[in-house]
């Protein structure tokens, strides 16, 4: 036995034998163990956010400008179609930014959604491979979407301080809450649907319809004050409509950025529309509720992504 | 069980398999409809298979050890078991130190990064740090033989230049168990010696090698004991020309 042999076999020994995971296991168990390998592989998960956000956009000319094309794009559209032909900027002051204010924060949530779907299977070949803790995968896609967002964001700063409607109120706080749901709640998603996927591929085009449908079930190119005024308002309908977690962080949204300064406050006053009428009474209230639930939530789809990943190198 | 005197010595177990069984539910339907209109009655609409049976086996450190058996035997799935990639339906894996894979090689590699990119990534997905991997970047570039390609995308890489940085990383990251599957057949007759070398380098380090491969030839050279699979159980575990043999009687029946 050589010395470097030797040398190797004590430091194994001093090692304590790690036991593989066997079996379906207890669907409610390892949770800190999970939190802890993702820790460990912190620096695995930088890198794949990196490699999906140079994916993205590869060896194209534009490359990141692309993602803000794509949204001010839209934003145009619906600021002419919605806001001038349909005259909903009539009802709505400053439409412009409520609406980009909406689009924003829904782009990160459909972009969550959509990338981090395919995210199992796109990596197969590594799955199939290597073990690493699979959740890197759909996480990456919403590091990447996040990082999109902020890009985004900066934008829409850019366009409020513009448009001279900073609005500096206390509100603007509601810009974490806000957001924190519709990561929270993304996260969650993208670990279910990314792991059901592999089960059922319809997933991923549900999940394309779902978009779609879920984009109008939220106000974001049309007011909240619309909803209450008409025949739905007070309503279950109403109540059913702000059960979404993702329509109350829109609206929380836009009440940070888009009420407050004093050029909408002086809008509303002349077309004399009550700015308290724009969002619901009980905004705090919901948006703790939703921390609290997109948590549970979030845990509940950890445990489920844990169950499913065993026999993801199989199924694939 | 045929141990080399080298192993005798007071050598730790890396690997212990006990009791291992996995199923595969073969399901005949795939899409979301078939599952909705059969549910409740799917145990008609799927089979099970048994890859590995009862499988049990210890590995101490420093052995090398050859899977054989036919195609379907279960070697690979016993291979992907002990690397975590498949969890087992009943049974336990046990193992210690760092582990690496030569399942599939590149297979990690993503085309639009550069070889130094993934160099990294790879390191990464492998369970080393960022700064490992820097102490390790120029015996892997050097090992590869890419020389000024490490800083092109590896989607222009010829399939050998490939292979060569894949399997470069691999044994640079200096495993206690390194798992191979038929792969050692790369690159020219150049770098096989090299690999052949490299291999052999690790034996002598005291690493543990679990190597399938249906080459008599290579088995013979590199392995100290053989373990012969067949419908998923263990056969023949013991030493190399005893568990060939095995392995042509099993093809006889």
């Amino acid at each position: 036995m050589t010395d470097s042999a030797r040398l190797r076999a004590e430091r194994l020994a001093a090692q304590p034998l790690v036991k593989l995971a066997s079996g379906p296991g207890n669907f409610f168990r390892g949770t800190l163990a999970g939190i802890q390998e993702m820790w460990e592989r912190r620096e695995l998960q930088g890198i794949l956010v990196r490699r999906e956000m140079k994916n993205r956009y590869k060896d194209s000319t534009l490359g990141f400008l692309w993602t803000l094309i794509k949204p001010v794009a839209m934003l145009l559209i619906y600021v002419f179609v919605i806001g001038e032909l349909l005259s909903a900027s009539r009802a709505v002051p400053s439409f412009p930014i409520f609406v980009f204010a909406g689009l924003t924060l829904w782009g990160l949530y459909s972009d969550m959604l959509t990338s981090s779907t395919m995210s199992i299977l796109q990596n197969a070949a590594l799955i199939k491979k290597v073990y690493l803790p699979r959740q890197v995968f759909p996480f990456a896609s919403v590091g990447s979407a996040v990082l999109n967002f902020l890009v985004q964001f900066c934008v829409l700063i850019v366009a409020i301080l513009l448009l001279q409607q900073v609005p500096i109120t206390w509100d603007l706080l509601y810009i974490f809450p806000a957001v924190l749901v519709v990561v929270i709640f993304g996260a969650g998603l993208a670990l279910m649907l990314s792991s059901l996927n592999v089960f059922f591929r319809d997933v991923q085009y549900l999940v394309d319809v779902a978009v779609v449908m879920l984009f109008w079930a939220s106000p974001i190119v049309y007011s909240f004050r619309a909803l209450s005024e008409s025949q739905y308002g007070g309503t279950w309908v109403e109540q059913l409509y702000l059960l979404n977690p993702i329509t109350v962080a829109i609206i929380a949204f836009q009440r940070a950025l888009w009420l407050g300064g004093p050029a909408v406050q002086q809008e509303f006053a002349e077309k004399g529309i009550d700015p308290a009428m724009t969002y619901p009474a009980d905004l705090d209230l919901r948006l703790g509720i939703l921390v609290v639930v997109g948590l549970v939530f979030l845990w509940f789809a950890d445990r489920l992504f844990h169950r499913l990943q065993g026999n993801f190198a199989q199924e694939i | 069980m045929a141990k080399t005197p080298e192993t005798a010595f007071d050598a730790p177990t890396v690997i212990r398999i006990t009791n291992l069984t996995k199923r595969f539910v073969i399901r005949k339907e795939k899409n979301l409809k078939d599952r909705l209109v059969n549910f409740g009655r799917s145990n008609k609409h799927k089979d099970d298979f048994y890859a590995l049976r009862d499988v049990s086996l210890e590995i101490p450190a420093g052995q090398t050890i050859g899977l054989v058996g036919h195609n379907g035997s279960g070697k690979s799935t016993l291979l992907k078991t002990v690397g975590g990639i498949i969890r087992p339906t009943k049974g336990l894996v046990e193992r210690r130190g760092q582990i690496a894979a030569l399942l599939e090689l590149g297979a990690g590699f993503h085309p639009d990064l550069t070889g130094r990119e993934n160099i990294y990534m790879n390191g990464s997905i492998l369970g080393l740090s960022r700064k490992q991997v820097t102490e390790k970047f120029d015996d892997i570039v050097e090992f590869s033989g890419i020389g000024e390609f490490i800083e092109t995308q590896v989607k222009f890489y010829s399939s050998g230049m490939y292979v060569r940085l894949a399997f470069a990383i691999a044994v640079n990251i200096d495993p206690d168990i390194l798992l191979v599957d038929e792969v050692l057949a790369v690159g020219d007759e150049e770098f096989q010696q090299k690999c052949m070398n490299r291999i052999k380098q690790f034996q002598r380090d005291g690493c543990s090698i679990v190597l399938v491969s249906h080459s008599a030839e290579q088995i013979r050279e590199m392995c100290d004991r053989v373990v012969v699979l067949k419908n998923g159980a263990i056969i023949y575990d013991g030493e190399t020309e005893g568990g060939l043999a095995a392995l042509s009687s099993s093809f006889e029946e």
